[in-house]
């Protein structure tokens, strides 16, 4: 545990010395809540369900890619990659403390548009329970779609190639759950669509928790593909050894 | 303290390392050496636990590479040639990371004063990393490979980009740690290595090709060796003389550079002892010496031999192989 702290430590610092992750967070802030400010004022509604279901895209697309971009491809640009794996720290620890770091750094991100409903509750009376479940979903997707981040980042030493690739996959996850795309996909190969918002995208996940439905099988959807790809990038760095 | 036996390292189709054994003992200083692309990296990063090997044996301190590698971490300080620095951070945030890494707790501001003192970084100590020059940021990399004070160091390429007064400290440096610890180094400095190390390791194309003092590996490569003796004055008897000392091959007189000088090549076998010999001569023939030496191999000429040249094992892999 000592072990993950102290990567955890020097990642969470990391983010706090870099320029682009402040960008990023208040680019971040500003759009969700600039989305959410024309939605209000638009429908005249006290619920947030339009922050919530533009979230996915804003995360996956650019969010996400921008902040788990570093975690690997800096290490294997600057060398330190070589430092770090030969630290009496086990590589497991490793790569949960960065995912600690950056899912911490995400969470930091994600209470700066708390604003809203702090608004609404002014403006309004809100139903509290979507909302909080809402938020509860956006931990839970922000930490899987992360997991997947930092695992593609340990495979490019660049971190726009590792940008760019983590934006399409995904930007693919969230897309193929989202809205109306699952049956634009069944206007085009019959099927397919349905069979890739029920068994591939992340969304459907995700509106399910943010309606304020926690199912016990959504938490663990998000809970168990997040310790699978930290797994997964565990493994991968391990067999660059042989 | 460090053992390597059959390593071979396949990337690919292409081996980075061909069957390669070598050992080192505890206290012993090794000088890596081999043109570029020879190795030298790849078996270094083998010894650190980087990188596994894809067949063969790897022991450090008594621990396995594959089944051991957090014991080796411990035991271990490594300078990768890529200077592994963090830009963003201050050099003493880098150390306290690296400090609570190796779990240094207790010992660490000991350690700390330790290696800035010994890496001279008392004066970047609040600097960011990124603004460093060269010379800093190798020893800011350097104070990482000690600081936990390890048994064993492997340095590749330690005096890069340093200037000739830091490759002094360094050089000094590795001797004083050398009396208590195992050291690999890697390096293109050939007078680097005959000045610090107690044994060579010369790596060419995967393999070993030379492994041994400065004196064992120049004689392995020359079958000849070749002693100059310029003197006033002809003596009639000289070839002769010379031409019956136990181990000289020939003799050739040719004309001195002085006016009246002549200078006698005595080729004789490499390690044998003709200059005393040949002393003892001058001296019944009271010859007047105007100079005598050992016309040997510079460490260079010995290196391109032993790399490029047909000798040794490299010479028998082409031989088998035709």
């Amino acid at each position: 545990m000592k072990d993950i702290g102290i990567i955890f430590r020097k990642e969470l610092k990391g983010y706090f010395y870099s320029p682009i992750a402040y960008v990023f967070s208040i680019i971040f802030i500003f759009l969700n809540a600039g989305i959410y400010t024309f939605h209000l004022f638009f429908m005249g509604n006290a619920d947030m369900r339009a922050f919530f279901s533009t979230l996915p895209i804003v995360l996956g697309l650019v969010f996400i890619p921008a902040i788990s971009m570093r975690l690997w491809s800096e290490e294997k640009k600057l060398g330190t990659v070589q430092l770090l794996l030969t630290l009496p720290i086990k590589t497991e620890y490793i790569v949960f403390g960065k995912f600690l770091a950056s899912f911490v750094f995400y969470c930091i991100a994600l209470a700066g548009t708390l604003t809203i409903p702090i608004v609404l509750m002014i403006l309004g009376n809100p139903d509290l329970g979507p909302i909080a479940g809402g938020y509860f979903g956006a931990v839970l997707l922000g930490g899987f779609l992360l997991s997947i981040g930092i695992f593609i980042s340990s495979f490019f030493p660049d971190q726009i190639m590792s940008l760019i690739i983590t934006s399409l996959v995904l930007g693919v996850l969230v897309l193929i759950g989202w809205q109306y795309v699952p049956m634009v996909i069944d206007g085009w190969i019959p099927g397919l669509g349905t069979f890739l918002y029920r068994y591939v995208g992340v969304t459907r996940h995700f509106n399910d928790i943010e309606r304020g439905v926690i199912d016990i099988k959504n938490i663990i959807y998000f809970l168990s593909f997040t310790a699978v790809f930290l797994y997964l990038n565990a493994k991968v760095l391990e067999r660059r050894k042989y | 303290m460090i053992k390597l036996e059959h390593v071979t390292k396949r990337f690919d189709e292409t081996a980075a390392l061909d069957d390669v054994s070598f050992s080192v003992g505890k206290g012993e200083i090794i000088g890596f050496v081999g043109p570029n692309g020879a190795g030298k990296t790849t078996a270094m990063k083998i010894i650190t636990t980087y990188s596994l090997p894809t067949e063969g044996s790897v022991s450090v301190g008594g621990y396995d590479v594959r089944t051991n590698p957090m014991e080796i971490r411990r035991i271990l300080g490594y300078l990768p040639e890529t200077v592994p620095l963090y830009n963003d951070m201050l050099v003493h945030e880098y150390l306290a990371f690296i400090g609570e890494a190796r779990h240094l707790n207790g010992t660490f501001k000991k350690r700390r004063e330790w290696v800035i003192d010994a890496c001279g970084l008392e004066p970047v100590l609040n600097r960011q990393i990124g603004v460093l020059s060269k010379g800093f940021k190798q020893r800011t990399c350097l104070a990482q490979a000690l600081i936990h004070d390890p048994d064993v160091l492997i340095l590749d390429e330690p005096t890069t980009g340093l200037d000739p007064l830091q490759i002094i400290g360094i050089r000094n440096l590795i001797k004083d740690l050398a009396e208590k610890k195992t050291i690999i180094f890697s390096t293109h400095i050939l007078s680097e290595v005959a000045t610090i190390a107690d044994r060579i390791l010369v790596i060419n194309e995967g393999r070993i090709v030379g492994d041994g003092s400065f004196r064992q590996l120049r004689d392995s490569v020359t079958d000849q060796s070749t002693t100059v003796l310029e003197m006033e004055g002809a003596d009639k008897d000289a070839i002769k003389l010379l031409s019956g000392i136990a181990g000289v091959d020939h003799v050739e007189e040719s004309k001195g550079k002085g006016g009246n000088s002549v200078c006698y090549t005595v080729k004789h076998t490499p390690g044998s002892n003709v200059i005393n010999d040949v002393n003892k001569l001058i001296q019944k023939g009271k010859w007047k010496v105007l100079a005598l030496y050992q016309d040997e191999l510079s460490l260079e000429e010995s290196f391109i031999r032993l790399t490029a040249g047909p000798t040794g094992k490299q010479n028998s892999r082409q031989g088998g192989a035709e």
